[in-house]
């Protein structure tokens, strides 16, 4: 006797399409990794008169530390317990000492930033005690398949499927801005794929890879810091 | 009957709106006017004073560095430069003509736009809008005697985004570039070989010390 597999049932139909989609967003995850290093085990001390200012590096001729990204970092770090100042209000401020052609790319340049007691003053009136470099990218690595759409009098629909896969690499350096020295650096790559599937409406299934770098990132900065 | 057809033609309509204006975000073409504020420069001014000539060509400045690429920068350049050359002389008189300068500065500085160039991602393959300005200052003393021509570069980029039009790049990247013409200024005219041998001559480097 063959066996037989009943397919027309309500249940075994809802549990297949179940099982797709649980599937396909199973594939739409990121996988994330995250270097730290940093001389000390313990969490940096943070007064509560101190802030901190997330900044993106702007120098590299083919990419560019998006703004997006730093406010998203920014955002995850900031808490009821720890003061952020905003990107653009810190490189105003300090006009034009913190633009992409005359930005500290080192200490010893941060060193002689700071012996201006203009800079310095400013520094200290914004409250600002660390500084969070961040530079890093999300590129797109690979794509394959092809969607097309069309539209006419009578409808359109788009037909296809297509997939993406898409890398993000940030580094970011903590420097303090009182005793002129690094603090520790965190690596994060987060890689993943992404699906858009044609089937009259295009179905997109995106991975959040950026998103997750920003989430990770911000996070363990976070923990770089305990404040009182 | 009547009714029914209104509504086809209504929805017709509506996407035939939909369709041109996902068109026009497609566009090729660009014309940006950039009105921008700059931050006020953090700079000790040196014991210098100058008049800044901002002619009309200048201060009226609209670049076309390409045939659908038009960029109004007259306007933010002198607030910018303004901005930049109060930072650099205690002293400063911005006039619109030489005939105008009161006679009473050591230095009298020319600005003027030698080109400015764009590049898009369908011409660097790269996900960036860049622009250059190429500016030029033209530094003579109170008598007329030319120091030196200067030749100052700028560059502004910023990153492609999805569904973000051509426009609102180019902007951005033309802020960012203006801004580099700040700090260029800032960081570098101190020293040119020539200003820096015309303050040793005018014994200025010795005061400010």
């Amino acid at each position: 006797m063959k066996p037989t597999i009943k397919l027309g049932s309500k249940y075994t139909l809802k549990g297949l399409l179940l099982g797709l989609i649980v599937g396909s967003l199973a594939g739409c995850s990121a996988t994330t990794t995250i270097d730290e290093y940093r001389p000390t085990g313990e969490a940096i001390d943070l007064n509560t008169n101190e802030k901190i200012v997330v900044l993106g590096r702007r120098d590299a001729g083919h990419y560019e530390t998006d703004r997006e990204f730093i406010n998203c970092v920014a955002k995850r770090m900031q808490g009821a317990d720890i003061g952020i100042v905003p990107e653009q209000q810190f490189i105003d401020s300090i006009y034009p000492w913190f633009e992409p052609r005359t930005a500290p790319k080192g200490l010893p340049r941060l060193k002689r930033l700071m012996q201006d007691p203009l800079i310095k003053g400013q520094v200290d009136s914004k409250a600002v005690r660390y500084l969070v470099w961040i530079d890093g990218s999300t590129e797109t690595l690979d794509q394959g398949g092809s969607i097309s759409c069309a539209i006419g009098p009578g409808g359109g629909g788009c037909f296809g499927f297509a997939q993406w896969d898409k890398l993000s690499v940030y580094e970011a350096i903590v420097w303090d801005m009182t005793n002129l020295q690094e603090m520790g650096r965190l690596r994060v790559d987060s890689e993943g794929t992404s699906y858009l599937i044609g089937a009259v409406a295009p179905i997109p299934l995106l991975t959040p890879v950026k998103s997750n770098a920003c989430t990770s990132l911000g996070n363990q900065l976070k923990s770089f810091f305990s404040a009182p | 009957m009547l009714k029914t057809k209104l509504d086809k033609t209504v929805i017709r309509l509506s996407a035939a709106i939909l369709l041109l204006a996902i068109l026009s975000g497609c566009s090729s073409s660009a014309s940006v006017q950039i009105n921008n504020d700059f931050p006020t420069v953090l700079a000790e001014p040196q014991p210098v004073s100058a008049s800044i000539v901002f002619d009309k060509s200048f201060s009226t400045y609209i670049a076309e560095p390409n045939k659908n690429t038009v960029i109004d920068i007259g306007t933010a350049q002198v607030k910018l430069l303004s901005n930049a050359f109060t930072g650099l002389f205690n002293e400063v008189e911005f006039v619109t003509s030489t005939e105008e300068i009161s006679g009473a500065n050591s230095l009298v500085i020319i600005p003027s736009v030698r080109e400015v160039q764009i590049s898009t991602p369908s011409d660097n393959y790269l996900n960036v809008f860049e622009v250059w300005i190429k500016y030029n200052l033209e530094i003579q003393t109170s008598s007329g005697e030319t120091i030196d021509s200067w030749f100052m570069p700028a560059y502004g980029k910023t990153p492609d985004a999805f569904m973000a039009s051509k426009s609102n790049a180019i902007e951005e990247a033309s802020i960012i570039a203006l801004r580099d013409a700040g700090a260029k200024l800032m960081l570098d005219f101190y020293r040119i070989p020539a200003i820096y041998g015309w303050m040793m001559e005018q014994k200025i480097l010795e005061e400010s010390k």
